[in-house]
């Protein structure tokens, strides 16, 4: 009985390792495989990183360039007066901080940092598709978030502007609920925003748009409810006196010295 | 040798006298200008005035005075750029001295208001002549609050009524008028403003005040006091912006107004508790608005305030001013949104009615309380310019 079991091969485990292999041969592997991914990374790596570079360089060369060519042409419009020539033609309503010459000069600027943005991308792109056959998806991503990003700044300037425009005007109106109001109208369009940046991002899928149409109906229903139930005796007497306060009219007496039943603004 | 005239009895007739002055009616009723031309022919000689009429039926009245049909504006119950073009290009073209612009609502000016505005110009070296109605209480608010104290302090002239519907200017404050309207009117020439006492101020010209009684002030196209406040005061606004080198020199105010016999005051009857309620959800509401536009000090004053029962509300004179040139440096610098700080500035404007109105109440001649306005105005001047040259110094 023991002559048989000193017979039989050493338990090993078959799913990981084939019968006729040895630990040594298993480290092997292991180690080539590791070999083969890292060449694999610094094989892409060595393809991105001239593109990395090239960005780098053009779009430094270019802000550079857009330095010097805001700093002379702000020096030329203030040699031939630009600024007061304009003002005789069109009056001067021009804020400090934003005047004809300074704004041509931040145009120029930025217009240079575009383009060394441009040409960085281009040569980022060149790269990238002579280099290697590698299957990443950093470039179209990266542009996707570059695009999310810019509509969700854009979204947020419009809910902040909509939002002020909004409390302002119910305010004026006399509803008490105006900051909710003005809350309500700024989340919509936040919800919106991301709604669009998670789409544009591809991330989510259908929940995003179940989330999202939850979510808008929601506050709309919130909103509706909030002005058509709660504020419904606010509102008929904020009509009402919209409405006696618009049918103002004065007598004007010929003695000039006689009461007015109202007030008149203007 | 003794000659002997041909034709007996020409040789001593005068040869018609010329026509010096020009009347510039902006009225569309026919009855209205009829009544206008009516008064104007029994005021003026009829040889020495030159009527142009915005009415194309014009011609088919029957006065001795000479009518000119002109173009009719857009509909605008106000004096527009295009007004102002217009009257110079008759004016020049028929070499007359003086010109009387009258706009809706004129026939109801009496005689001596219309020789008053006319005389001036005629008679004495007046380049502008601005009317001074006699309007009742509580009737041009947005003028008192703003519009007056504003160019009278910054512009040291005398003119109660800035943005009056007549006026009389001379020649060269015609052409004067003229250039400062094709700057101003843009796409719509209709959609603009032309203040007349900022501009001859400007050129250094000499502006005077001509008592003209009562008058009917017609119903302006927009009732809503959110857009003609908005309208009118960036309006405003935008010119002081655009003179802001005239108005930073130093000037001597102008002499006091003589205060005519208290009239009565007006009863508490408008509805000062809506006002001060709107200002106290203001209060509760914009103050992250505000925060951007006024100091903290007046921020906590405006709270102190709002808790104030309706009867007892009171916006002080400094306060009030102080308010004023905080906007208007916030219009300057684009602090936020142009809209949305003229909306912020309403019921601000509603709390200083409610004040005013309160403050008539308890037995104060309004235009006491009106002078006392632009007088705080006037001394607060310099935090205006101290804040208009150096923004940063938020709490001066």
């Amino acid at each position: 009985m023991q002559a048989a079991s000193q017979n039989l091969p050493p338990i090993r485990n078959l799913t990981s390792i084939p019968a006729n292999m040895d630990e040594g041969s298993v480290l092997h592997h292991m180690s080539d495989a590791l070999h083969q991914s890292f060449y694999r990374v610094l094989t892409l790596l060595v393809a991105v990183l001239p593109g990395i570079l090239a960005f780098i360089v053009a779009l430094l060369v270019f802000s550079f360039i857009g330095m010097v060519v805001s700093f002379v042409l702000r020096r030329c419009l203030t040699w031939l007066k630009f600024d007061q020539r304009l003002a005789k033609k069109r009056g001067s309503d021009w804020a400090p901080t934003g005047s004809p010459t300074e704004i041509v000069a931040r145009f120029s600027f930025w217009a240079c940092v575009f383009l060394g943005l441009m040409i960085g991308v281009s040569a980022f792109d060149t790269s990238y598709a002579t280099g290697t056959a590698l299957p990443i998806s950093l470039l179209p991503y990266f542009t996707h978030a570059v695009g999310a990003a810019l509509l969700l700044v854009a979204g947020i300037l419009i809910a902040r502007f909509l939002a002020r425009s909004v409390l302002i005007s119910a305010v004026n109106a006399q509803l008490q609920y105006a900051r909710i109001l003005s809350l309500g109208v700024k989340w919509l369009v936040v919800v919106l925003t991301a709604a669009m940046v998670l789409d544009h991002l591809e991330v989510g899928g259908d929940i995003v748009e179940l989330a999202f149409g939850i979510l808008f109906g929601g506050i709309v229903l919130t909103l509706a409810l909030a002005v058509g139930l709660g504020s419904r005796d606010l509102v008929s007497r904020s009509l009402e006196s919209h409405v006696e306060h618009s049918g103002e009219h004065v007598h004007i007496p010929d003695d000039g010295s006689g009461e007015a039943k109202s007030i008149r603004h203007f | 040798m003794t000659t002997t005239n041909p034709i007996p009895g020409q040789s001593t007739l005068a040869p018609p006298p010329a026509a010096q002055l020009l009347v510039l009616a902006s009225v569309a009723a026919l009855e209205e200008l009829e009544t206008i031309l009516a008064g104007l022919a029994e005021t003026f000689p009829p040889e020495s005035v030159i009527v142009a009429a915005q009415n194309e039926n014009a011609a088919s009245l029957r006065t001795p005075l000479r009518v000119v049909p002109v173009a009719q504006p857009g509909g605008t119950r106000r004096l527009t750029p295009g007004d102002y073009v217009n009257a110079c290009d008759i004016a020049r073209e028929h070499d007359l001295r003086a010109v009387v612009m009258l706009g809706p609502g004129a026939d109801s000016l009496r005689r001596p208001a219309l020789r008053g505005l006319a005389g001036a110009i005629l008679n004495a070296s007046t380049d502008l002549a601005m009317p001074l109605y006699a309007l009742p209480p509580n009737t041009g608010l947005i003028n008192s609050a703003i519009l007056y104290p504003l160019t009278r302090a910054l512009f040291a002239a005398r003119a109660r009524f800035p943005l009056a519907l007549d006026l009389a200017f001379s020649m060269r404050m015609a052409e004067r008028l003229a250039a400062a309207a094709g700057k101003v009117a843009g796409a719509d020439p209709d959609d603009a403003i032309l203040w007349p006492v900022n501009e001859a101020v400007a050129a250094g010209f000499s502006v005077d005040e001509i008592d003209a009684g009562p008058r009917e002030i017609p119903q302006p196209a927009e009732s809503d006091i959110n857009a003609i406040l908005a309208f009118v005061t960036g309006s405003l606004f935008s010119d002081i912006e655009a003179k802001a080198p005239v108005w930073q020199r130093p000037r001597r105010p102008p002499a006091l107004r003589r205060t005519s016999a208290p009239s009565s005051p007006a009863g508490n009857e408008a509805d000062v508790a809506h006002m001060v309620e709107g200002f106290r959800l203001a209060n509760a509401n914009l103050q992250e608005i505000w925060s951007l536009v006024l100091p903290p000090h007046t921020l906590v004053m405006l709270k102190r305030f709002s808790a104030v029962e309706p009867a007892a509300f009171r916006m002080p004179e400094n306060l009030w001013a102080r308010i004023v040139f905080d906007f208007l440096i916030a219009y300057h610098l684009r602090t936020i949104n142009r809209g949305h700080l003229l909306g912020a500035l309403i019921p601000l404007y509603l709390g200083w009615v409610a004040g005013h109105i309160n403050v008539t109440a308890s037995g104060t001649a309004p235009e006491r309380h009106i002078e006392g306005v632009a007088s705080a105005f006037e001394a607060e001047k310099p935090y205006l310019v101290a804040r208009w040259r150096w923004p940063d110094r938020f709490n001066a």
